[in-house]
């Protein structure tokens, strides 16, 4: 008798998206990083709520380790498809009544997540949130439109970033990826073609009206000087959600969860 | 000299010269340098930055690095490189555009470092700047040739494809097409022998008629008995067989397409009615015939054999489309073509008066690629072997010919109609029908001279001839014939066979003739009319022609007709 065995070929969810779980506690704390790098921008913090939390670190599609072969350009052209992956990603690792901590756009795809999935998380902290990048009516996003448009025009028409990283793609040694490997940005891999459409998504994003009727208990931690995210805007989605605290911390720049990790994890503790 | 001493191959100077020398490389290397805060805030940079940039020395001082660059940059930087310079202590070779202060670009290459103290604590970060704007310029020509070749393969690729393709076209036409010659020369081979044989068939059948006819002829001058009634039956039996052993080599010559158009006015619903009855036997008892007969129908000039032969053909194919039984309609009708109607055509039909003969089948009906085709020679939807695939596109060409129009509407699953547009005839019919059938024979005492190589068919005609009172001559050749011409000059008519032996046919028989005796004229006879007379099918204008078998009355009217014209 010839037994004949299959390899099972589906990937988990939590494979696909590269998570990494630390930590135990009765809650979890799910970590979502933001447009630009992956969960490397969690490296400093993450390990500070390894003690109370069971910690879970993953990446998007198209970022960082994530299975590049699920990116989907249609599902992921609006934070939609992005927050239902986080719906779905955390009801695969059964995170319920859980803490939510998004950087930068990943703050809006975590609103977004918890209206359509309450029971999810009870807690969300937003770092440098912002709802809409570009300025409108009285409503002040940081960029004016023509602002975004140079940026997405200047990532059509250009690479952006490490030239090294564009040899591969310049010279099309889309088979010999070690030359791009091996670079400096080790942190950072980022498929050029999926980080324009990121961006695409990112910055023509408009969810403002995604923020109305969340109640949920919810900290935004504004950096000083921030130009992806001014203060402003942080303002603006704390007026905008009535359980939500502010705090403006003296960390600059757009990333305080790098620059600044203990003022972060001071400011998330008082919170949490 | 300093106590701890120059390094080997440095210029011997003091403290201050050294830092003149260090402070020179700083500001003048041949990139920008700059020291900023670890939130990016320039605390220095080098004259070679502010150069490029247009700044005055010193201007830079104070400004977050970020805000040097483009606006795709400075989000580049607050979203991937800040984070990664805090990540690994480092980047190298990142490709920015710094804005100038007259905004301007500087394309750039930005490494930068993280330096610390010997706690861990960043003390500031240096970033070095290198001119790329030639670097920029290389990778973007190489991007472009990358995308032209990358286009060029594409084009290549598309056009092998549409090579492959269209040499498959090609291929696939010239197989069609010599399949068609094929088929065109097997008709031609198989034309050629069925023409002959019908031409032979011809003479004899026109010897065994004359002879059955004589007969009868002569019985009428016997006293009446039982035997005469059985010589009577039986020579009118075999006259019965003869007649239509003709109708066979009639239509073997009309497969043969050797038959020329000889168009006449001709009574549509008259001729239907006729064919009704080999239509019922061609269609088979499963399909039911009905024809619907115009009122007031006007006439058509056609070739009434080739009309019958193209309604047997559509017959044929109705047939075939109704492998189950159904119904064939055949309807007349008298029609008008509009302007509006025969512009959309695309061959050359005037407007006018039409005779409409739509022939309409209740079988399995056509596809549009098929209608599309239908017309063409050796098209066929029939089994290998079944069809010649000449049925439609034959009824194609002798409406055309007739100065017709033909349209085809099927539905699939429906039926097929065909609709035959005959140019309508101001000529009466009944005239021309007379001539053929019914003018008595009267003979004559004319001097005619019979031309035929076929003995027993020139016995034949002579003997009718004579019959009829004419003073007959004969000839088996062209050449015999010129001669007789010379010694007798009342010779009112000459009466050849087309087809002659030695190198004479009757057409340039017929014309020495008429040279040296104008005036003369001349009746042709044919079996298997061809090329001496017949043009296009059509018979030359003012040729008169008795086709192959005749009967006695038919030569006699026939005969009786020319010389009085």
């Amino acid at each position: 008798m010839l037994a004949i065995v299959r390899k099972e070929e589906t990937m988990t969810l939590a494979e696909r998206h590269n998570v990494h779980t630390s930590g135990s506690g009765p809650r979890a704390m799910v970590f979502a990083h933001g447009f630009g790098c992956d969960q490397n921008m969690w490296r400093f913090v993450a390990p500070a709520f390894e003690d109370q939390y069971r910690v879970v670190l993953f990446d998007h599609i198209g970022a960082g380790g994530s299975d590049l072969s699920a990116y989907d350009s249609a599902t992921y052209a609006s934070l939609d498809g992005y927050a239902q992956d986080v719906i779905d990603l955390c009801r695969e690792l059964g995170v319920r009544q859980g803490v939510f901590v998004g950087h930068s756009v990943s703050a809006m795809i975590g609103v977004l997540a918890a209206k359509r999935a309450p029971e999810l998380f009870d807690q969300l902290v937003l770092v440098g949130p912002s709802p809409r990048y570009i300025d409108e009516d009285g409503y002040v996003g940081g960029f004016s439109e023509a602002q975004i448009l140079e940026l997405l025009e200047f990532l059509d028409s250009n690479h952006m970033g490490w030239s090294q990283a564009m040899a591969p793609v310049i010279m099309g040694n889309a088979d010999r990826p070690e030359l791009g490997e091996e670079l400096t940005n080790s942190f950072c891999r980022t498929d050029p073609e999926i980080a324009k459409r990121f961006a695409r998504a990112t910055f023509l994003s408009d969810n403002r009206d995604d923020l109305n009727g969340f109640v949920g208990d919810t900290l935004v931690l504004q950096c000083s000087e921030d130009v992806i995210a001014p203060q402003a805007v942080g303002e603006y989605v704390h007026s905008k959600l009535p359980n939500s605290r502010l705090i403006v911390m003296s960390a600059t720049g757009h990333c305080p969860n790098l620059s600044a990790p203990a003022e972060t994890i001071a400011a998330m503790k008082t919170f949490v | 000299m300093s106590d701890r001493g120059d390094p080997p191959g440095a210029l011997p100077g003091d403290e201050n010269s050294e830092i003149e020398d260090l402070t020179d490389l700083f500001e003048n290397a041949p990139c920008g340098y700059l020291s900023a805060t670890p939130d990016g805030r320039i605390t220095r940079a080098n004259r070679t930055l502010s150069g490029w940039l247009g700044y005055p020395h010193g201007e830079l001082v104070g400004r977050r690095f970020p805000d040097l660059l483009n606006i795709a940059g400075k989000i580049y930087y607050e979203t991937h490189f800040a984070p990664l310079l805090r990540m690994q202590g480092f980047f190298n070779e990142v490709a920015l555009d710094l804005l100038g202060k007259g905004g301007q670009a500087h394309p750039v290459l930005v490494n930068a470092v993280e330096r610390r103290d010997a706690e861990g604590a960043v003390r500031f970060t240096r970033i070095t700047l290198f001119n790329a704007a030639d670097r920029r310029r290389y990778e973007r020509d190489l991007l472009d040739a990358r995308r032209a070749a990358e286009q060029a393969t594409a084009d290549l690729h598309a056009l092998n494809q549409t090579l492959e393709s269209r040499v498959a076209e090609g291929v696939a036409e010239r197989l069609r097409l010599e399949e068609s010659l094929r088929q065109a020369q097997k008709m031609e081979a198989v034309g050629q022998l069925t023409g002959g044989v019908a031409h032979d068939f011809n003479n004899l059948l026109t010897v065994i008629l004359g002879g059955l006819e004589m007969v009868g002829r002569q019985l009428e001058n016997l006293p009446r008995g039982p035997a005469t009634e059985r010589i009577q039956r039986a020579a009118s039996m075999a006259a019965h067989g003869a007649e239509r052993a003709a109708t066979l080599t009639a239509r073997l010559l009309a497969f043969a397409r050797r038959q020329p158009l000889d168009p006449k006015p001709v009574e549509p619903n008259r001729l239907v009615t006729g064919l009704a009855d080999l239509l019922q036997r061609t269609l088979g008892e499963t399909i039911a015939l009905e024809t619907v007969s115009g009122a007031g129908l006007w006439r058509t000039m056609v070739d009434p054999g080739e009309l019958e032969n193209a309604l047997v053909n559509l017959a044929v194919n109705a047939r075939d489309a109704m492998p189950s039984g159904g119904r064939l309609t055949i309807e007349t009708s008298n029609a008008y073509l509009d302007e509006d109607y025969v512009a959309d055509i695309p061959e050359p039909v005037p407007p006018g008066q039409y005779v409409l003969i739509a022939v309409t089948d209740t079988g399995t009906g056509m596809d549009k690629q098929t209608l599309e085709r239908v017309f063409e020679p050796f098209f066929t939807t029939k089994e290998v072997g079944k069809g010649t695939g000449l049925g439609l596109s034959q009824v194609y060409g002798f409406v055309r010919q007739s100065g017709g129009h033909i349209r085809i509407y099927s539905e699939l699953g429906q039926g097929t109609t065909i609709k035959i547009y005959l140019p309508r005839s101001l000529i009466g019919a009944a005239a021309v029908a007379d001539l053929r059938k019914e003018a008595p024979a009267h003979g004559g005492s004319e001097t005619i001279l019979v031309v035929e190589d076929h003995e027993d068919l020139r016995n034949y005609s002579t003997g009718v001839l004579r019959e009829l009172g004419y003073d007959v001559l004969e000839a088996a050749n062209g050449h015999s014939a010129l001669e007789m011409l010379q010694t007798h000059n009342d010779v009112d008519l000459l009466f050849t066979d087309v087809v002659l032996p030695e190198g004479m046919d009757g057409r340039r028989l017929s014309d020495e003739a008429t040279r040296r005796r104008p005036g003369i004229k001349v009746l042709f006879t044919t079996g298997y009319t061809r090329n001496a007379i017949v043009h296009n099918g059509r018979l030359d204008a003012g040729v008169q022609l008795i086709t192959k078998p005749f009967s006695f009355a038919e030569l006699a009217a026939k005969v009786r007709a020319i010389l009085d014209t």
